[in-house]
């Protein structure tokens, strides 16, 4: 195996890489003891790594942390599967049509700089405190980036790719579905990936405003006691969860297209 | 011999986005193709080759006049005018031999069956059945124009349109495919509108060469080259030298004399 951790750009062995992403977590724990231990900063601000581990088991022995997991995972999940089933559609047409561009681009641009966090309470006032304002929030957060990020994939298929369908007797419906989505999916798979990291962050806003389960709602209230381990476990379980999904995205990634990946 | 294709006061102007000012690109041009030509294009660059080929393709709009292609009026693409690019059209999901089954995909007058033969078919005849299952972003560019050109001869086009198909890619390469495509020319007959910058690309292929004029494209010169040249001579590289020789000096001659006017214009 012979490799330089020095060259650009270029892969190194699944093992090395696998290695340095572990050693930088470990960087990142070490660091964290260090100055936990050093006594700079007391405890009830930042707790060591072991008792946060220790809060970790806490939370799922103690505060049935995991039906919150089960709830936070399903409402980003049904938002998302929401966000994406309108805005694919929607975004492909704005790509292909330039009627239906002209139309919507200046509008959801509009929308999408609208700050989300500042349309909670409005978003309450209409869906009130249940599921739906929940679902309102992460929704109004992805759908209007989403249509706009698969307008651009899908824009940006070479015109020699339709022209060629055109040439080959292929019709609008057959160049749709033979050549542009396949030829725009590996990046709309990205930026679905995307995406949906941006549901979790809507969402612990929407479940501290306005929620009584969920791991945001378990953060929230787990700070009005000072339990800080418990409260950076929490977190971390988020983390956790972002991390594992990116990676079943990135594997199916990579089993979807292997003409992407060498 | 048939008019194949009829070319009838066929223009084209192009306008700037504030549409104030306008770029003639076509004039009223007319022009016969008869069936199995290899119908060269040359001329300056910029002066509307592209353009033309693409109203025959039916991917661009002509203001005025008719194009016809056995006596039917044509309106838009499909299967009948195939073309190949400049840039690389293969797609890059596909292996080789996907790529060039793409082809039949839409035809309607085979069988499952015989669209299995005729991909094998192409893609033995540029030469590619070994490379059948790699994806084409893992072949070289001569490689991949090859797939295109298999995946556009698999569609059954009845007119071959191919702008700088070879443009791209090194002096050995190039040479590899004109004989290919000479190869291929012979056996199938196709029409085909070949668009080139290279003139002796343009002798050893052609049937006929058509020179056209700074832009608006016009008609300068047609030679035929079959009448100078024979064609298998050209093929079997027996062609006479001095021959070939003057009649590219005498096509240089042209194209810098148009080209002057490209100059003078900007
Ligand atoms: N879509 C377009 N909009 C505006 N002008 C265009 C467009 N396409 C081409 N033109 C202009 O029309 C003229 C002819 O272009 P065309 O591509 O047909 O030339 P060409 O003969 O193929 O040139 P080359 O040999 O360099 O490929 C050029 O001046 C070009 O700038
Ligand atoms: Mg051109």
């Amino acid at each position: 195996m012979s490799f330089s951790i020095l060259a650009f750009r270029k892969k190194l062995p699944r093992k090395v890489e696998i290695g340095l992403g572990i050693t930088g977590f470990l960087l990142f724990l070490l660091t964290w003891q260090l100055i936990a231990v050093s006594g700079a900063i007391r405890p009830e601000f930042l707790p060591t790594p072991v008792s946060v581990a220790e809060a970790f088991v806490r939370l799922f022995t103690e505060r049935d942390f995991a039906s919150d997991i089960v709830i936070s995972v399903r409402r980003v999940w049904l938002a998302f599967l929401l966000s994406v089933a309108v805005a694919v559609p929607l975004g492909l047409l704005m790509s292909t049509y330039r009627a239906v561009g002209a139309l919507l681009e200046p509008f959801v641009d509009f929308v999408r700089y609208l700050p989300v966090p500042a349309l909670v309470p409005l978003l309450v006032i209409w869906f009130g405190v249940g599921e739906a304002s929940k679902l309102a929030v992460l929704w109004m957060g992805t759908f209007f980036q989403l249509i706009l990020l698969i307008a651009d994939d899908t824009k940006r298929v070479p015109v020699e790719f339709i022209e060629s369908g055109h040439t080959l007797g292929a019709s609008n419906g057959q160049i749709m579905r033979d050549i542009i989505i396949p030829a725009a999916l590996p990046n709309m798979v990205d930026n679905l990936r995307i995406t949906l990291g941006w549901c979790w962050t809507y969402l612990i806003i929407a479940e501290i405003v306005a929620a009584n389960s969920g791991i945001g709602h378990m953060i929230w209230s787990l700070r009005r006691f000072v339990k800080t381990p418990e409260v950076m476990a929490g977190i971390i379980a988020i983390g956790i969860i972002g991390l594992l999904t990116d990676q079943a995205f990135r594997y199916a990634h990579a089993r979807w297209f292997k003409y992407l990946h060498r | 011999m048939q008019n194949f294709i009829e070319i009838s006061d066929v223009s084209k102007t192009y306008w700037s986005e504030d549409g104030k000012t306008e770029t003639k690109v076509v004039l009223p041009l007319s022009m016969t193709i008869a069936e199995g030509e290899m119908v060269m294009f040359l001329g300056p660059s910029g002066c509307g080759k592209t353009t033309l080929m693409r109203i025959i393709g039916g991917l661009e709009t002509q203001d005025h006049g008719e194009i016809h292609l056995q006596g039917e009026r044509l309106a838009g693409p499909d299967r009948r005018r195939g073309m190949v690019f400049q840039s690389y059209s293969s797609f890059p999901w596909l292996s080789v031999r996907d790529n060039i089954k793409f082809g039949t995909r839409y035809r309607k007058d085979i069988s499952a069956q015989e669209k299995e033969e005729v991909t094998d078919h192409y893609m033995n005849m540029v030469g590619l059945t070994r490379y059948a299952d790699f994806y084409t972003n893992r072949i070289s560019g001569g490689m991949r124009q090859r797939v295109a050109i298999a995946r556009t001869l698999a569609s059954s086009p009845k007119v071959l349109l191919m702008d700088e198909p070879f443009g791209a890619l090194d002096a050995q390469t190039r040479e590899y495919l004109q004989l290919q495509l000479m190869d291929i020319n012979a056996r199938e007959k196709k029409t085909t509108v070949f668009v080139t910058h290279d003139v002796e690309e343009a002798i050893l292929l052609a049937s006929r060469i058509v020179i056209f004029s700074s832009r608006p494209a016009r008609i300068v010169k047609e030679i035929r080259v079959d009448d100078l040249i024979p064609p298998e001579s050209r093929r079997d590289g027996s062609l006479d030298m001095e021959t070939f020789m003057a009649l590219r000096a005498d096509i240089l001659k042209i194209i810098r004399a148009e080209y002057a006017h490209t100059l003078e214009d900007t």
